[in-house]
């Protein structure tokens, strides 16, 4: 069966310069995935077979790099992935609250996406942002912090209108002294 | 010579060794999982954990410093180190768990650790018996496990290809297997998917393991992850007989190990050989052990009326072999040998015939061309191509011609007409003696059948494709040898400690077959000429006196040197 997904030549312009960066090819799996995901939104199976076929690796070598990460969406997703950290700061500070009230204001659970193609919501790990628990990330990008359910309904709202929530600079209890 | 101090013990060293591997050249024993001699060691398992310190050197005079009792000041590295991955260096002081308190609790918190997800289904795991993780649990491992939550749940009978089961809760990802697709076979086809205590080895998504190697992964596999979709739950390890061997369907000559139980073989698997296979063999070879047990000629067979075959007495077989002789000339008679029977065969039928005056003598090579890779496989399907060359049996492109004048044909355990070397109907009209062990269509067209033994029923040997003669062992018992009398069959410790009823013997899975040269010997004296060969160890001696290619070697150097390369000779004058 022929591969469905292409990339376009800009993306292939893309992976030559990845790959000149490298004296290998292997090292370049982690950018092309990347290249592959921003292109497709996810990268599940066939997508790992089109990396692996344009950088000339072995398809099981790029799906055990893409199962390693996260990261990488090896499934179809929703244009925003809603990441809740639920690890012990964000737990503390009521991480699975947030979480439960996604998961009743969009009507899916954790793991799954809305009909509409807009929304998924997974629950994660620790994302380094302990200080601003609880906390959520959107499509491996923008932290939103602090969370509260009505900053959650306003995120929800600007996403809605296609809008991403501005990234937040949330100084150290140090730097606010300070000032 | 650069020295180094293993448990207090001196030691020398050449080159650049690994710490484990010379350890283990030394007959000592640190435990191990990820490590394997043909491999990269990527030390991912740790549990060759071993305490390692250097001697400190006085920078200014480059000499030894030395405590108050004149003993080398020590300096030990930090953390244990992995032995598998560690370069020797001049003067280094090792301790393993034998001499340090520290190693073996290290080893022992390791191996609870790998333990902790392991579902310890031992009395239903084909592996147990042979594997390394139940082993060396019991010797260096803890007696409990602190860890009493849930275990995490994989996927198990996963089918990798069609010939390879996984069961991935038993993986403990030591990457063996997926080394062994990257660096041996080179087909990629194994990786390790996701991470942490979730992860195990996997094909890309829907491609199968279908590489011609892939059972080797079972073997290396030091867990029960992987098991033989074939031989799964056929048979305890313990309860089966090991017996060395050489793979028949190939020429490379594969060192190969026959499995058996009850005289079936069961399974069979690659036997160390640097030389010629390293630890591997191709899947094709494990398949031989069918040909062993399945339609297997026992009791010689006659055609009496039209194409009917009927059973016949082994008195009355020979009887009627010797009457046909009798009723033709020599020169009537052509004899085809076979590169699928060992030198022995060849040499006795050879012989016999030549002494009663034929010297028509034929064979054909088994050759599939672009069979072969440049590893184990190779394009000549007979393992005992160049034995036969080496003899002197003329090489023929056309046996339907070498046949036609003929009145009697003698062919030696070749299945001619199923490989399309001769035509059935070029036999039309002659009498056909088939020697052969299993049944197929040449032994129907045959006149008389006489059953013989296979390799792995006799000590025989077998030159491959670069010149290389190595010999079977007897593994499995005909209705005439005796597995307690044969000095050189393998005992199981069923058979040696066993009552009569442990032991349960099946009387069919005998076959009623005889060696090649027994047959001659037979005929020989009923015809009346002076040839009689009382065992394969003679004959091959025989053949080493006369035949000039195998001068010099016998079954004890074939022993010792696991198979003698043919005397004086490159592979080409072999093949020449
Ligand atoms: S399946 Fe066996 S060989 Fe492969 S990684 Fe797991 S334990 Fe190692
Ligand atoms: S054998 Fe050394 S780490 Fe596995």
């Amino acid at each position: 069966m022929a591969n469905q997904y292409e990339f376009t030549p800009e993306d292939l312009q893309e992976i030559e310069d990845i790959k000149s960066k490298f004296p290998e090819v292997m090292p370049a799996t982690l950018p092309t995935l990347w290249v592959a995901q921003r292109r497709f939104g996810h990268v599940e199976p066939d997508v790992q077979e089109l990396v692996a076929n344009t950088l000339g690796l072995p398809f099981s070598h790029v799906h055990g790099v893409a199962t390693f990460y996260t990261q990488y969406y090896k499934e179809k997703k929703g244009k925003y992935v809603l990441d809740v950290c639920t690890t012990t700061s964000c737990q503390l500070c009521g991480g699975y609250d947030m979480l439960h009230y996604l998961e009743k204001k969009l009507g899916i659970k954790k793991g799954e996406t809305t009909d509409d193609g807009l929304f998924s919501i997974q629950s994660v790990e620790c994302l380094g942002a302990c200080g601003y628990a609880p906390m959520m990330q959107i499509t491996n990008d923008i932290y939103v912090n602090n969370l509260t359910e009505e900053k959650l309904d306003e995120v929800i709202k600007s996403l809605k209108a296609g809008k991403m929530p501005e990234f937040e600079s949330v100084g150290m209890p140090q730097h606010t002294e300070r000032s | 010579m650069p020295e180094l101090f293993i448990d207090g013990i001196r030691y020398e060293y050449e080159g650049s060794p690994k710490l484990l591997q010379f350890i283990l050249d030394n007959g000592k024993e640190v435990p191990f999982f990820c490590y394997h001699p043909s491999m990269s060691a990527p030390a991912n398992c740790r549990q060759c954990y071993v305490k390692v310190g250097m001697p400190v050197k006085d920078r200014e005079t480059g000499e030894y410093e030395l405590d108050e009792n004149g003993e080398r000041v020590i300096r030990w590295f930090p953390k244990m180190q992995t032995s598998c991955s560690l370069d020797i260096t001049d003067g280094m002081v090792v301790h393993t768990q034998e001499t340090s308190e520290e190693v073996a609790r290290a080893q022992k918190d390791t191996m609870e650790l790998i333990l902790i997800n392991h579902p310890l289904d031992c009395p239903i795991c084909d592996q147990a018996g042979e594997c390394p993780l139940q082993i060396q649990t019991y010797k260096y491992g803890p007696e409990g496990s602190r860890f009493e939550v849930k275990k995490v749940h994989k996927p198990k009978r996963v089918e990798l290809g069609p010939r390879v089961t996984l069961d991935a809760e038993r993986c403990i990802n030591c990457t063996r297997c997926v080394r062994f697709t990257e660096e041996i076979s080179e087909t990629f086809q194994l990786t390790i998917a996701s991470r942490g205590d979730k992860n195990y080895p996997i094909t890309a998504p829907g491609k199968p393991f279908d590489d011609p190697y892939s059972v080797n992964t079972v073997d290396i596999c030091p867990v029960g992850a992987l098991t033989s979709t074939d031989f799964r739950f056929k048979a305890r390890v313990w309860e089966m007989n090991q017996t060395p061997s050489i793979d028949i369907t190939g020429g490379k000559g594969t060192n190969v190990d026959l499995w058996t139980r009850d005289n079936l073989v069961l399974r069979i698997t690659p036997r160390y050989n640097a030389e010629v296979n390293d630890h591997w063999m191709p899947d094709a070879g494990r398949e031989a052990y069918q040909r062993f047990n399945e339609k297997r000629i026992s009791r010689p067979s006659i055609k009496i009326d039209g194409d009917n075959q009927v059973k016949t007495s082994w008195n009355n077989a020979i009887e009627t072999f010797a009457e046909t002789l009798e009723g033709n000339k020599p020169s009537d008679v052509v004899v085809i040998g076979s590169p699928h029977a060992s030198v022995e065969e060849n040499y006795s039928v050879m012989k016999f015939f030549s002494t009663w005056g034929v010297n028509n003598f034929h064979f054909a090579p088994h050759i599939e061309k672009g069979f072969g890779d440049d590893f184990l496989l190779t394009d000549d399907q007979a393992p005992n191509t160049n034995g036969v060359k080496a003899l002197g049996i003329d090489e023929s492109s056309d046996l339907n011609a070498a046949i036609k004048s003929a009145k009697v044909v003698v062919i030696l355990s070749d299945e001619l007409i199923d490989r399309g070397a001769i035509d059935a109907s070029s036999l039309k009209g002659k009498y056909t003696v088939l020697l052969a062990t299993n049944e197929s269509q040449t032994s129907a067209a045959a006149d008389l059948v006489i059953p013989v033994t296979c390799i792995a029923e006799h000590a025989a040997s077998y030159v491959n494709v670069d010149g290389r003669v190595q010999r079977s062992f007897p593994a499995k018992e005909t209705k005439y040898s005796n597995r307690k009398l044969n000095l050189e069959m393998s005992e199981g410790r069923l058979d040696r400690h066993g009552t009569y009823f442990d032991n349960w013997v099946t009387e069919e899975n005998k076959i009623d077959c005889i060696p090649a040269w027994e047959v001659v010997s037979k005929l020989a004296s009923r015809m009346g000429l002076d040839i009689a060969f009382d065992n394969s160890r003679e004959i091959f001696e025989e053949v080493s006196s006369s035949v000039p290619l195998f001068k010099g070697i016998n079954y004890e150097r074939m022993d010792e040197e696991n198979g003698v390369q043919l005397t004086g000779n490159s592979k080409e004058e072999v093949t020449a």
